[in-house]
């Protein structure tokens, strides 16, 4: 899973510009570790809902790597 | 006693105080009929300038392309051509106030997305964009977080909100989540006025913030459950919410999200659809009127009537409201079609738990082209918030019998 995440946020870091991460630690924060903003969440969840069916910010808020990868192994 | 603080603004990491507002105002010598200012400050100096020096003022996103430009009619060899002007000679804070609010003819230009490919012009009065400020020693004390693009009319109110009752404006527009809640803590912010959006970018947190007293969220649809969220991380605000649109400013208000009509002289529901009375409009050409009344567009559903309470659903046109930013669909496909190896393009908005909306385009290309090189094409020509985030690559689009893209 942390594999197709790690592909999945990479798309959106090269579709801004941003280097490809090496790696992708639960603990990193997405917003000051990735750099992303909202219209780059938003992307995000549309790209994992489309592999994975779920909507990672649906009825709540995700802060790390670590908040996806439980909303995704629920 | 120390300056009363006019702006702090993280982009530049600089400090205005009113004094600093007055002397740069007095010592202005020419005005440029247009702002297209990157920096914050400077927009709020030319805005201000304009007002005390009756001279009508354009208002420019700063990161409009020269073919959005264009688009709008604009003369890009105009973009610099300046006005002189008398010393303005305000003597301190009060009699700058006093000033600002004398009845004047001054008119300040927006642009918001037209529905129908091209561009609004809409043409304010200090009136018109002031009906929602109050003013009283009730409000001497705010301290204002900045959170919208200063050319959006919700900034604008927040803007003329916190001079008017000179209070001092931290700048939150863009910044990160870290910094924003650095920001409220440091200068002890008492307002934020902010999209579902901006808000949805703060949570969650596990600290909270009990300077803030008053939260305010506008254009776009509101959500009980990030209410409930943001009451926990600002256990002393009260929370409301405003229906604003580029023509009108603020004219509704609700605590949830039900909007209760209290004069149904201004403000309307038929068919479904949201009118306001004329008398509340900035003056534009392109509006079309329904008698003396201006359809929204915006669609809802009646909860109750005597007094109408109403909840909204959605936009009656192709309008797709991103974060809080209008993306007229037309624009993007345009733009798409310009690059050589598109065909076709149809460009739409998919239902998104963050920014209300995204947008996703389909095209049709002559030959394999990466999604990244066309993000990178539109990027040039194009807003950041109208850039199609999710480009899906199809042999055909579908077409209605009248040879329209077909929209659902």
């Amino acid at each position: 899973m942390l594999e197709l995440l790690l592909k999945i946020v990479n798309t959106v870091r090269e579709n801004k510009g941003l280097q490809p991460m090496p790696e992708l630690k639960p603990e990193y924060d997405l917003r000051t570790d990735l750099g992303f903003d909202s219209l780059d969440l938003a992307e995000l969840t549309v790209r994992v809902e489309k592999e994975t069916g779920i909507d990672i910010f649906a009825d709540s808020f995700v802060l790390t790597v670590n908040d996806i990868l439980n909303k995704l192994n629920k | 006693m120390p300056e009363k603080l006019f702006l702090q603004d993280y982009k530049t990491g600089k400090e205005y105080t009113y004094a600093n507002l007055i002397k740069d105002l007095n010592s202005l010598t020419e005005l440029n009929i247009y702002s297209r200012e990157e920096d914050l400050y400077s927009v709020f100096l030319h805005l201000t300038a304009s007002i005390l020096c009756k001279q009508n003022l354009i208002l420019l996103d700063s990161d409009f392309s020269d073919s959005e430009l264009s688009a709008l009619e604009i003369d890009t060899e105009k973009l610099t051509s300046v006005r002189n002007i008398e010393p303005l000679g305000i003597r301190d804070q009060a009699n700058l106030i006093e000033r600002l609010m004398q009845p004047s003819d001054w008119q300040l230009t927006l642009f918001t997305s037209g529905t129908t490919g091209l561009p609004k012009k809409v043409v304010h009065t200090l009136t018109s964009l002031t009906r929602a400020v109050r003013i009283s020693d009730r409000h001497t004390s705010d301290v204002w977080g900045f959170a919208y693009n200063p050319t959006h009319i919700a900034g604008l109110q927040v803007f003329f909100q916190a001079l008017l009752n000179g209070n001092s404006l931290i700048n939150l527009y863009g910044a990160s989540r870290n910094l924003i809640f650095d920001l409220i803590k440091c200068y002890g912010i008492t307002n934020i006025s902010a999209t579902p959006t901006f808000y949805r970018m703060l949570l969650p947190s596990s600290e909270t913030y009990p300077t803030v007293r008053k939260l305010t969220s506008g254009g776009e649809k509101f959500d009980p459950y990030l209410a409930e969220q943001l009451l926990q991380i600002f256990p002393e605000a009260k929370l409301r919410n405003v229906y604003a649109s580029t023509e009108a400013g603020t004219i509704l208000e609700a605590k949830e999200d039900i909007f209760t009509i209290t004069d149904e002289t201004l403000c309307k529901v038929e068919d479904g659809e949201l009118y306001i009375h004329r008398i509340l409009l900035g003056e534009s050409d392109d509006v079309t009127l329904d008698g003396d009344w201006y359809a929204t567009g915006d669609l809802v559903e009646v909860i109750s009537t005597n007094p109408t309470r109403f909840r909204f659903l959605h936009r009656k046109n192709e309008m797709i409201n991103v974060g809080g930013y209008k993306v007229n669909p037309y624009e993007v496909e345009t733009a798409l079609e310009k690059h050589p190896q598109v065909k076709q393009a149809y460009v739409y908005g998919k239902a998104n738990s963050l920014t209300g909306n995204i947008l996703i385009a389909d095209v049709v290309a002559e030959s394999n082209i990466q999604e990244k090189e066309l993000r990178t094409f539109l990027a040039s020509s194009l807003q950041p918030f109208k850039l199609p985030r999710v480009i899906n690559f199809v042999d055909s689009i579908e077409l209605t019998r009248s040879g329209k893209l077909k929209r659902t």
